[in-house]
C-alpha cells in the first residue's frame, strides 16, 4: 500500500530520465564548441536538444575538470536565463567496477556538479541529484570509447 | 547406556527437524526412528583418516502403484541433486544384485566390489493423505545399519522430505549439523524487463518473485532469523531503503535525503546497516526495521558502502575510499578504529564475512580489467584467489555451512549466478532463468 505513490513517481520518471538521456546526451561534442548551448537557450519554445550539455569524468573520480568547468558555466547561464526551471543532475558510472560503489561514486559526481553551480550563483533550491551508478548507461558497449561517455553528470530540466 | 544413548540420539534429531520445515517435523515427532549413534560416530573417526568424496550408492526407492512409484522417482531425483549439490560425495546407483529378491537382505559385498562405502535405501508408502518415506544408511564396509528414519507429510512435502533425509545423512556422516537444505538466496533479475528481487532454494528450485516496483531495486539481504528483507529500490525517484516484514507483508522506506546503499543486517540483532547520505557525506548507519535510524557507524570522509558483520555482529567488513582508492576495511561495531584488511590491488569492494567467522570473501577489480574473487584471513593474512579468465565475477556470498560461495558471473555472456567451493573448485551455474541475475545473498531461514 505503501508503494503505491512512490511507485506512480518512479515510474513517472523512468519515462522521463529515459526520454531525456537519449535526446541529451547528443552533445557527446563536449570538445567546448561554447556557442552551440548558449543559442537555444534564448529560444521561448519548449525546450528540446541539447541546453544542458553532460560533463564527463575519469575513472573512480567525482574531480571537475577544466572541460566540464566550462560546460557546467554554459549550464549555469541556461539556468539563469530560465529562472522558473528547476534541473535534476543525474550521477552516472561506467560498468567498471562494482554496483553498490557506483552508486556512492555517481551520487559525488552529481554533487561535484550542483556545488559548482552554487559557486555560479545557482540556488540550491533549484538544483537536485539522483544517483544511478552504472544502472543507466548511455551506451551499454563493453569498451573505453562507452565507458568514456557512461562516466558523466547527466543534466534533467523539470 | 544404551536408553541414554537413544535417548540423547533423540534430542539430537529433535533439534535438527526444528530447523527443518515445520510439518515434516510435526509428523516426525510422532513417528519412530532410529540412529545408531555409535556406528555413525565410528564411522565420522574413520573417515577423518581418508579424505576425498564418501561414495554412496543410493538405492531406488521401492513403491508400489502408479502414484507412489512416480513420487518415488521425484524423491530419488531430489535426493540425488541434493547430495551432489553438496559436493561432499560420489554418488553411484546401487547394483542390481544387491538385494536377495526373496528376503530383502543387501548384499554388502557387492557393494563393496563397486567401491561404495556408503549405501542409502528406502521405501515410501501412501497412509490415507500422507506420504511415509522410510529411509535406512548403512556403513557398507561393515553392514552396519547407521541410520533408519521415518519421514511422514503429504504429498507436496516430498521434496522437503527428501532434503530433510539429505541433511540427516550429511550431519550423520560429517557430524555437522547441516543448515544447506533450508536456506534460500535472494537476488535481483531483469526476468520482468525491470530490475526486480527474487528468492530461490539453495539449488535454484522454487523461484519467487519478491518485488514489483517496476523501477530498479538492487542489493537484497533477508535477515538472520528469514523475518526481513532489507534491499535499495528506486520506487521513489533516488536509492532508498526498503524493509519488508516477510510475515506481516508490510513495508517502510527510510525516506531519508540522499542516497542509501547496499543493506546487510547485523547478525545477532534486528538491525540493519546501510549507507545513507542525509547528513552530506556517506556513511553507515545501523536501521531499526521500523524504518528508524539506531545509529552511525563511520565517520570518514569519502565512500564507506557494504558492509557485512562477522557472525558474532561485534566487527564489520566494508568498504571506504579513505586511502585513495576503495579498500576492504574492519573495525569493531561498538567503535575504535577501522584497520585496513586488503593490500593486494587498488580496487576491492563487496565483502562477504564467512559463516565460521575466520575468512571474508571480496571482489576486486584487477588491472587486467577482469573482476575476481579473493577469500582472505579475518586477520589479513592467507589471501587466496578463487576465480581467474572467466570475465567478472563479483557479489561473493557464502553458503550457511560457509562449504560454498554464491556469485554472479558474466562468463558466458550475460550476467548469470554461479555456485562454487569455499576453496573456488565445482564452479557451476545455479540457475537458468531468463533475463540477467546479479547480486545474489545467501541466507539461512532457521
Amino acid at each position: 500500500m505503501k508503494h503505491t505513490l512512490p511507485g506512480i513517481i518512479g515510474a513517472a520518471m523512468i519515462v522521463l530520465a529515459g526520454c531525456s538521456s537519449k535526446s541529451a546526451v547528443s552533445t557527446g561534442d563536449q570538445t567546448g564548441a561554447a556557442g552551440a548551448g548558449s543559442t537555444t537557450t534564448t529560444t521561448t519554445a519548449p525546450v528540446s536538444g541539447p541546453v544542458l550539455g553532460d560533463i564527463f569524468f575519469d575513472f573512480d573520480s567525482s574531480a571537475l575538470n577544466t572541460e566540464s568547468q566550462e560546460q557546467l558555466k554554459q549550464n549555469a547561464t541556461w539556468m539563469q536565463n530560465n529562472a522558473s526551471r528547476s534541473v535534476t543532475i543525474e550521477g552516472h558510472c561506467d560498468e567498471r567496477g562494482t554496483d553498490e560503489y557506483n552508486i556512492a561514486l555517481g551520487e559525488r559526481r552529481a554533487n561535484s556538479a550542483k556545488e559548482y553551480l552554487q559557486t555560479l550563483g545557482i540556488s540550491a533550491s533549484r538544483l537536485s541529484t539522483v544517483s544511478y551508478g552504472e544502472e543507466r548507461p548511455f551506451d551499454p558497449s563493453h569498451n573505453e570509447e562507452a565507458w568514456a561517455k557512461n562516466r558523466r553528470d547527466h543534466f534533467v530540466n523539470k | 547406556m544404551r536408553t541414554l544413548t537413544t535417548f540423547l540420539t533423540i534430542m539430537r534429531i529433535s533439534k535438527i527437524s526444528f530447523a527443518g520445515l515445520s510439518l515434516v517435523l510435526f509428523c516426525l515427532l510422532l513417528m519412530p526412528f532410529r540412529l545408531q549413534a555409535e556406528e555413525a560416530r565410528e564411522y565420522i573417526a574413520i573417515r577423518k583418516q581418508g579424505s576425498g568424496r564418501i561414495s554412496i550408492a543410493l538405492d531406488r526407492t521401492s513403491a508400489k502403484g502408479g502414484k507412489e512409484i512416480e513420487w518415488a522417482r521425484s524423491l530419488d531425483g531430489t535426493i540425488r541433486s541434493g547430495l551432489d549439490f553438496t559436493g561432499l560425495f560420489n554418488l553411484m546407483q546401487a547394483p542390481v544384485n544387491m538385494k536377495n529378491a526373496q528376503t530383502g537382505a543387501l548384499n554388502f559385498g557387492s557393494l563393496n566390489s563397486v567401491g561404495a562405502e556408503i549405501y542409502t535405501g528406502g521405501s515410501l508408502i501412501k497412509v490415507g493423505n500422507m506420504t511415509r518415506l522410510d529411509m535406512e544408511v548403512y556403513d557398507a564396509m561393515s553392514g552396519k545399519q547407521l541410520l533408519k528414519k521415518q519421514y511422514t507429510g503429504p504429498e507436496t512435502q516430498l521434496r522437503s522430505m527428501g532434503l530433510q533425509f539429505c541433511a540427516d545423512l550429511v550431519e550423520l556422516l560429517t557430524g555437522k549439523k547441516c543448515l544447506l537444505f533450508n536456506s534460500k538466496i535472494v537476488f535481483v533479475s531483469t526476468r520482468s524487463g525491470f530490475k526486480e528481487i527474487y528468492e530461490c532454494d539453495f539449488d535454484g528450485q522454487n523461484l519467487m518473485q519478491l518485488t514489483n516496483s517496476r523501477t530498479i531495486t538492487l542489493t537484497p539481504a533477508l535477515s538472520q532469523d528469514g523475518r526481513y528483507l532489507a534491499w535499495t529500490d528506486y520506487a521513489g525517484g533516488r536509492p532508498d531503503l526498503y524493509i519488508r516484514n516477510l510475515q506481516t507483508k508490510s513495508t517502510v522506506a527510510l525516506g531519508k535525503p540522499g542516497v542509501s546503499i547496499d543493506p546487510s543486517w547485523r547478525n545477532g540483532t534486528n538491525e540493519v546497516a546501510t549507507t545513507l547520505s542525509f547528513e552530506g557525506d556517506q556513511e553507515i548507519y545501523l536501521v531499526r526495521p521500523n524504518g528508524t535510524i539506531s545509529r552511525r557507524l563511520t565517520f570518514s570522509r569519502g565512500i564507506d558502502v557494504s558492509p557485512s558483520f562477522s557472525p558474532d555482529g561485534a566487527r564489520m567488513a566494508f568498504v571506504s575510499q579513505r586511502s585513495g582508492m576503495p579498500q576492504v576495511f574492519v573495525q569493531d561495531v561498538q567503535g575504535g578504529a577501522a584497520r585496513r584488511l586488503t593490500f593486494s590491488g587498488s580496487y576491492n569492494t563487496q565483502p562477504s564475512w564467512s559463516p565460521a567467522g575466520d575468512k571474508i570473501a571480496y571482489s576486486s577489480l584487477q588491472k587486467n580489467g577482469e573482476i575476481n574473487i579473493f577469500v582472505i584471513n579475518a586477520d589479513g593474512s592467507g589471501l587466496l584467489q578463487l576465480t581467474r579468465g572467466a570475465k567478472d565475477n563479483e557479489s561473493p556470498s557464502w553458503s550457511p555451512d560457509g562449504n560454498m560461495i554464491v556469485f554472479m558471473s558474466n562468463r558466458q555472456g550475460r550476467k548469470k549466478l554461479f555456485v562454487m567451493n569455499a576453496d573456488g573448485t565445482n564452479q557451476r551455474s545455479l540457475l537458468q532463468i531468463d533475463g540477467e541475475q546479479q547480486q545474489p545473498s545467501w541466507s539461512t531461514l532457521k
